[in-house]
């Protein structure tokens, strides 16, 4: 057994261990950095596999995401660091049977299967070789990924933007009740608000 | 470190993150468990590009198109979750029936 | 055997910049206000000293292993960085054909460590501080991967060693000043200086080193000093020539030339301002960001026209 595949087994077990541990650690924000754990453990496997380019790039990426999902995390969450225990789960059984399922179905498929061997030729310049492919025979697979991110950007700004061109976004709505039919939750409206302001502007 | 070993291992954290996106009821924990199940899938194709493609450039393609799936999955999730949680100060699948109004 | 080598400088490096920088950061707020400047000289150690054997205090609850981890993360995350940074053509600690993504992804990882030693110590003020630096330090870092793009675009290449290469003829800060300034916002950004200070600032009672103390504050401080030279070098590198220059060896040439950038850099964190973080947010967003685009695409002109 040579070194790589020491580091190979180690970082798989970082990578399975972190990623079960992010659906039973107590706080949000554990599991979102249990999840980047989880991502730079298979980030540095694909470093082995003399992918550098999309190792280092899903390192980059995951850092950045996770973190936003950190934010989230605390943003909606009713503890304020997202340390309190917590467990919030449905059809548990289910869903156990289901991710057991699919594990053993990939993992018989995968033994089963007699595949090519063939591997990278570590003298292979890989990264030049991304870099035309993307910008030369598959340009239009690249860009239209591009303009899908940007059709993304504009979407998530206008589903999430408080502020329209027409007033808030959240205008009129209503906040459902502390219990079952009661009074709405949330600020109140105040009455000498936006409303009166309007009647200045008609009168 | 093998094609098969490789493969099983993504099979490992797709079944995880499948578990996760089925059984969590926080919307941004369900979330969590899409991104693991596209981690597997990640693994998995720069696999197959190692071991059994060559080194094909087409492959890393792939990989970066999983990535941008990643990203578009993350944004327009966060989105809707912000969206709902203004409307109906709502952040788990149990207290949104329909994505209505 | 030349990797050892360049390690070996490379740690003497990290060591010197950060001992300068610590004096650094004494002596010039004095030379501003006219006092002397010899105590600036001895204090930096005498103040680690004290901190180092000082008792450590705790908060309640809080997520140790983070709280411990933090520091050693934010550490290592400037060595990894450093370690790209080729001393000669031949002489890289790190030899990588992905230079700059690598220093991009811990450049992202910075922000993960600064959070985490805020969140991590479960008090109000060290979590505002990471709160408001995840909200700041995420644009400040998106930017920065597009003025290293601009660098990049010249040398046709990621990796460092071929950047400095196309810089034999004409360095990039003349070639892209804007990209040098907005580098070194960044490189005050990463290490929570000056005007974009917003993780441990005095207004947050130290931010998100407010209930640290002891050894572990110093630990804090020094990753942040080391962060502070990692960001030198990689300036020095990248708009600079790193180590091309006349007659002394490569390594020479860049340790002076990170020298002057960190100079530049204290400076500017002990003279500038720092705008309210809401207004920070939208001057990145809608001034600097802007500003990176035009920039690239400027570079991309260039280089079709005259490249």
């Amino acid at each position: 057994m040579g070194l790589i595949d020491i580091a190979f087994i180690l970082l798989s077990a970082v990578a399975v261990i972190s990623g079960w541990r992010v659906f039973v650690t107590d706080s949000m924000v554990r599991a979102s950095f249990l999840l980047l754990l989880s991502f730079v453990a298979v980030a540095l496997i694909i470093l082995l596999m003399a992918a550098p380019y999309i190792g280092v790039a899903t390192i980059f990426m995951m850092a950045v995401e996770m973190m936003v999902m950190a934010l989230f995390m605390v943003m909606f969450m009713m503890n304020p660091a997202g340390l309190n225990p917590m467990m919030m789960v449905h059809q548990n059984r289910f869903a156990i049977g289901a991710g057991v399922v699919a594990f053993a179905g990939l993992s018989l498929a995968a033994l089963a299967t007699d595949f090519v061997d063939n591997r990278v030729d570590p003298a292979k310049r890989v990264v030049h070789d991304l870099g035309i492919e993307l910008l030369g025979p598959s340009m239009l697979t690249f860009e239209t990924a591009g303009v899908t991110l940007l059709a993304t950007m504009v979407g998530a700004v206008v589903l999430s933007a408080r502020s329209g061109r027409f007033g808030a976004s959240d205008e009129g709505s209503l906040p459902p009740g502390l219990e079952p039919g009661g009074e709405p939750a949330g600020r109140k409206p105040e009455e000498s608000g936006g409303h009166h302001h309007h009647h200045h502007m008609h009168g | 470190m093998t094609l098969s070993s490789v493969l099983i291992v993504a099979a490992a954290l797709i079944g995880i993150g499948l578990y996760g996106a089925l059984s969590q009821q926080s919307f941004v924990m369900l979330m969590m468990g899409l991104e693991l199940m596209l981690n597997g899938a990640l693994l998995a194709v720069i696999g197959f590009w190692s071991f059994a493609l060559g080194g094909a450039p087409e492959g890393q393609l792939l990989a970066i198109i999983i990535m941008a799936v990643m990203a578009v999955d993350m944004a327009v999730g966060f989105a809707l979750v912000t969206a709902v949680y203004r409307k109906r100060q709502a952040d788990t699948t149990e207290s949104l029936g329909t994505l209505k109004n | 055997m030349t990797q050892m080598l360049a390690i070996l400088i490379l740690l003497l490096f990290l060591t010197a910049g950060i001992a300068a920088a610590a004096m650094l950061d004494r002596a010039i707020p004095a030379l501003v206000a006219g006092r002397p400047m010899k105590s600036s000289l001895s204090a930096p150690f005498a103040v680690a000293a004290a901190m180092a054997i000082a008792p450590k205090s705790d908060t309640e609850h809080p997520d140790r292993v983070g709280w411990v981890l933090a520091p050693i993360l934010y550490f290592t995350l400037a060595a990894v960085g450093l370690s790209v940074v080729p001393l000669s053509p031949r002489l890289v600690a790190a030899p990588s054909e992905v230079g700059i993504v690598l220093w991009g992804a811990c450049e992202a990882l910075t922000v993960v460590a600064v959070f985490l030693h805020g969140w991590s110590a479960n008090a109000p003020l060290p979590l505002m501080g990471a709160y408001r630096y995840v909200a700041i330090g995420l644009p400040a870092m998106l930017l920065s991967m597009f003025v290293l793009i601009g660098a990049a675009l010249p040398a046709q290449s990621l990796g460092l060693v071929e950047i400095v290469e196309s810089q034999r003829d004409v360095w990039n800060v003349v070639r892209q000043p804007a990209g040098l300034v907005l580098f070194l916002m960044l490189g005050l950004s990463v290490s929570l200086r000056g005007p974009f200070d917003y993780a441990d600032p005095y207004d947050l009672a130290g931010g998100t080193q407010a209930e640290v103390s002891g050894a572990a504050r110093l630990s804090w401080r020094l990753a942040r000093l080391a962060m502070l030279v990692s960001v030198s070098a990689m300036t020095a590198t990248v708009f600079l020539g790193g180590y091309l220059g006349p007659v002394l060896p490569g390594f020479v040439w860049l340790a002076l030339k990170s020298a002057l950038v960190l100079v530049a850099l204290v400076a500017a964190g002990n003279w500038f301002a720092r705008m309210p973080p809401a207004r920070m947010m939208s001057f990145l967003w809608l001034a600097l960001l802007p500003l990176s685009f035009l920039m690239l695409a400027a570079v991309g002109v260039e280089l079709l026209l005259w490249g």
